[in-house]
């Protein structure tokens, strides 16, 4: 078993009175892409929130490497090496792109090292530099993806959590998203993705959990996930006929 | 009943409905800034009907709760498909240029061989109804609280009827209720008249209480007044506002308690209150909770009560 | 002709303070999205404090305008802490009615500092107005229009320069992603809340140097004329928010010079009333996106 850099125990959020999370356990392995499966109100989202910082956890603990993430203010979080590509992108509309990837780079000081950086990402997301100085609320959608996961590498996470990248996404964008994850973990980064187009993930995802009504309700390998077939049926939508 | 109280208590009443009228506004999920226009606009009128054409009292009354109902339909016209701080804004300006437009209202005529009527800047006097007809101080009272009870039911069974569900609804969520089939234009039109009309009758029952009244009254202070009352005393029943209104002029007003230092003590405690209840003391959490209670001591269901006695 | 030329210039003069306190007022509001009604009286602490040194000290202009824009930035702190920062997120009304618990509260304790009705405030400049052919031109208010734009320059060169401007647009821009990209959101708000009233104060220290005289009804009219200047021009912006103050400056002199004050007024409220019905997102703004937060839906 590897190195895990995040390990979420007894984790439990809540809106008011409502419990979102009920106590979440789950793991994600250093260098490897952990998916999160899960229908709608699942609590999908709050988790991703709740690690990033913006909510705060009523009970458990997030670690990163050992290190206590809760209680921590979202900036915090940052610099500690986390971040998150958040569910609707979220990108500042009324700034250009190249504005939008510097505010990636908010808590760095080290301006030859971002400019770097920049160059990187234009290189791996070729539409965002002939977009460059274009006002990000105006790209489409896949586009306005692209620039939120390189927002989010140009703090130089640790761990890089997605929240449904796919999310309203047409097909062929899809797949290029998912190159990117791919690409991305190759080089080394952690990845910790929420997801509900399981197929996709399949090709992508080293580790399983399945969330409903804020608990973890499965937790296996691909090969796992496979077999399983309440999920086959629920996330990869073919019915493998059995007995009635 | 000592006159100083009668009079307190008066005021209390009367200021009660202009709170009111913005609480139903809340209630639809706006804020407004200018609900003291009303207030004046019913005042000016029902005063210029009694006092210069010889109406009585409950015809001016009258005229007060429509003429501020429909100039709230008026001003509703183009500024009820703005939202948030825009509605708040566009009825502060509406209310504003209606204070300005009474400074320079001049209509006077001679009743008694003196000039009655609104002269501008230097306001209204001789509003004398209630004391030419021998209404004591204590019966106007008991008529100023007639009308707030009556006006109390009538949100009362308005908050139960579909009309109240449907402005809940829409100062919930907005889209939601237009998905459920409400239509929000006319919904919002009927409580703006409403509050309106509210307002009015409070101004009427204002310019004969005083007998003097002068645009200044009608500023954005009593507005932002006004508003603060419901979000003060809570926003889960209409005597949320009324208790906002006690605990301002009655209980701050006119006890002299920390006279001089009276509004630092009070701002900050409604600041500090509103940190811990930001929808006031009676908000819909406390109105739930005295109702149980209530129905605990006071069972009404006949099934319950029988429980109750074996 | 020559009435026209005199009264626009006049009216850009007085718009230019105006045009600082819509600033102040705009900045506040595109990072909270809710109105701080206390803005204003935050002013008047200044001017109160600058105004008792004055009288009691006899202390300079120049004094008098650090500690105008001193006791502003930390009313403006004070509010932020009170009316602000403790809300959940939705409170919107609440903030709204709670930072107008303390403008009633500041107010009186000003005035218990200071308790007559008018005092005397420093001028800005002496000396007889000069003469330009048919036109004249005040010192004081030439001084006055050069300092407001030296402010502007200042406050764009924070907003565009700094690492705490960064901060504020972004939070302006997505309070969320500016979380999520290691803005620390509650140190801007407070700066955002320190900075903006440091600015209104200073436009306050003008006003009141040129009109020599300060009374408590300060803190509401300036609440009033930043906000107007504020809706005119398009909320959160603040280029919009000087052409906003530049255009009701020149209005309001212009009906004061046709018809007199109370048409100065009127025309103020009329014309941020057609603003609202015709253009919500101001003159020069874009569409208005500022509903949700502000609304008292989501208390």
């Amino acid at each position: 078993m590897s190195a895990e850099i995040l390990k979420v125990s007894g984790l439990a959020t809540s809106y008011g009175k409502i419990e979102a999370l009920k106590g979440v356990d789950l793991r994600v392995e250093s260098g490897k892409v952990t998916c999160l499966l899960g229908p709608n109100g699942a609590g999908k989202t709050t988790l991703m929130m709740t690690i990033a910082g913006i909510l705060q956890a009523r009970r458990g603990s997030i670690l990163l490497e050992g290190k206590q993430l809760v209680g921590l203010s979202p900036a915090n979080i940052v610099t500690q090496g986390v971040a998150l590509v958040p569910e609707n992108r979220l990108v500042f509309p009324q700034m250009s792109v190249r504005e939008n990837l510097l505010a990636g780079a908010y808590q760095r000081n080290d301006k030859v090292g971002i400019a770097g950086d920049i160059e990187r990402m234009y290189t791996r997301f070729p539409r965002l530099r002939e977009r460059s100085e274009q006002l990000a609320g105006t790209l489409s959608g896949g586009e306005q993806q692209m620039l939120a996961v390189a927002r989010a590498l140009m703090s130089r996470p640790r761990l890089l959590l997605m929240d449904e990248p796919s999310l309203g996404l047409a097909p062929m964008v899809v797949a290029d998203i998912f190159r990117i994850i791919s690409e991305l973990n190759r080089d080394g980064t952690s990845i910790f993705l929420v997801e509900q187009n399981a197929h996709m993930a399949l090709q992508v995802a080293h580790h399983f959990y399945l969330m409903e009504q804020g608990k973890v309700t499965f937790d296996g390998t691909p090969g796992e996930l496979a077999e399983d077939e309440v999920i086959q049926r629920a996330y990869l939508g073919t019915s493998r006929r059995s007995d009635p | 009943m000592d006159d100083h109280v009668v009079s307190v208590l008066s005021n209390i009443g009367v200021i009660s409905f202009v709170a009111l009228s913005a609480y139903l506004l809340l209630l639809t999920g706006e804020i407004s800034f200018g609900q003291q226009a009303f207030f004046g606009i019913g005042a000016y009128a029902a005063a210029i009907a009694t006092a210069m054409w010889g109406w009585p009292l409950a015809a001016g009354l009258m005229l007060g709760a429509l003429a501020g109902a429909s100039s709230a339909l008026l001003v509703g016209l183009p500024t009820l498909r703005l939202h948030g701080l825009y509605f708040a804004v566009a009825t502060l300006a509406f209310a504003e240029m209606i204070r300005i437009l009474l400074e320079l209202f001049h209509y006077q005529v001679a009743v008694d061989g003196e000039l009655v009527g609104p002269n501008g800047t230097d306001g209204f006097g001789g509003i004398r109804y209630v004391f030419q007809n021998k209404i004591g101080a204590f019966e106007y009272m008991l008529l100023i609280y007639t009308l707030l009870a009556t006006a109390l039911a009538g949100l009362w069974l308005l908050e139960r009827s579909r009309l109240g569900v449907a402005f809940r609804m829409i100062g919930g969520d907005e889209t939601l209720a237009k998905t459920s089939g409400i239509a929000i234009t006319r919904h919002r039109m009927i409580a703006a008249a409403l509050a309106g009309a509210l307002a009015g009758i409070g101004g009427g029952l204002y310019a004969h209480l005083t007998t003097y009244i002068e645009p200044r009254i009608f500023d954005i202070m009593l507005g932002v007044h006004a508003l603060a009352y419901g979000l003060i005393g809570g926003l889960g029943t209409a005597l949320g506002p009324l208790l906002g209104v006690l605990i301002d002029i009655g209980l701050l007003g006119s006890t002299r308690l920390f006279s001089g230092y009276r509004m630092i003590v009070f701002g900050g405690l409604v600041a500090v209150l509103l940190i811990f209840r930001p929808r006031g003391l009676l908000n819909e959490e406390m109105v739930h909770r005295i109702g149980s209670f209530w129905r605990r001591v006071w069972p009404t269901d006949p099934s319950q009560k029988s429980h109750g006695k074996t | 002709m020559i009435d026209f030329v005199q009264t626009t210039v006049d009216g850009v003069m007085v718009g230019c303070s105006y045009g600082l306190l819509a600033i102040g007022f705009t900045l506040i509001f595109g990072v909270i999205r809710r109105l701080n009604l206390s803005y204003g009286p935050s002013i008047m602490v200044g001017a109160y404090l600058g105004t008792f040194l004055y009288v009691q000290f006899g202390a300079g202009p120049l004094l008098v305008a650090v500690a105008v824009v001193a006791g502003a930035a930390i009313a403006g702190i004070y509010v932020e802490r009170l009316c602000f920062a403790p809300m959940k997120g939705g409170a919107g009304v609440a903030s709204m009615v709670s930072s107008f618990a303390i403008w009633m509260q500041l107010e009186q304790a000003m005035i218990l500092l200071l308790p007559r009705h008018t005092y005397a405030f420093p001028a800005l400049a002496t000396g007889a107005p000069w003469e330009f052919g048919p036109f004249t031109l005040r010192p004081d208010q030439l001084l006055m229009l050069i300092l407001a734009i030296a402010t502007g320059i200042i406050v764009n060169t924070i907003i565009y320069r700094t690492r705490f401007g960064t901060g504020l647009r972004l939070v302006t821009s997505n309070q969320i992603a500016a979380h999520l990209v290691g803005v620390n959101v509650r140190n801007v708000m407070l700066g955002a809340f320190a900075l903006a009233s440091a600015v209104g104060g200073f436009a306050g220290f003008l006003v009141l140097a040129i009109d020599q005289q300060v009374t408590p009804m300060f803190g509401m009219w300036a609440t009033i004329k930043g906000l107007i200047a504020m809706m005119i021009g398009g909320l959160g912006s603040v280029p919009g928010a000087i052409a906003g103050g530049l255009v009701l400056g020149v209005i309001e002199a212009h009906a004061q010079g046709l018809v007199g004050p109370q048409a100065r007024d009127l025309t103020a409220y009329l014309l941020l009333f057609l603003c609202l019905v015709l253009r919500p997102g101001g003159l020069f703004g874009k569409a208005p996106e500022a509903d949700g937060a502000f609304s008292s839906r989501s208390t």
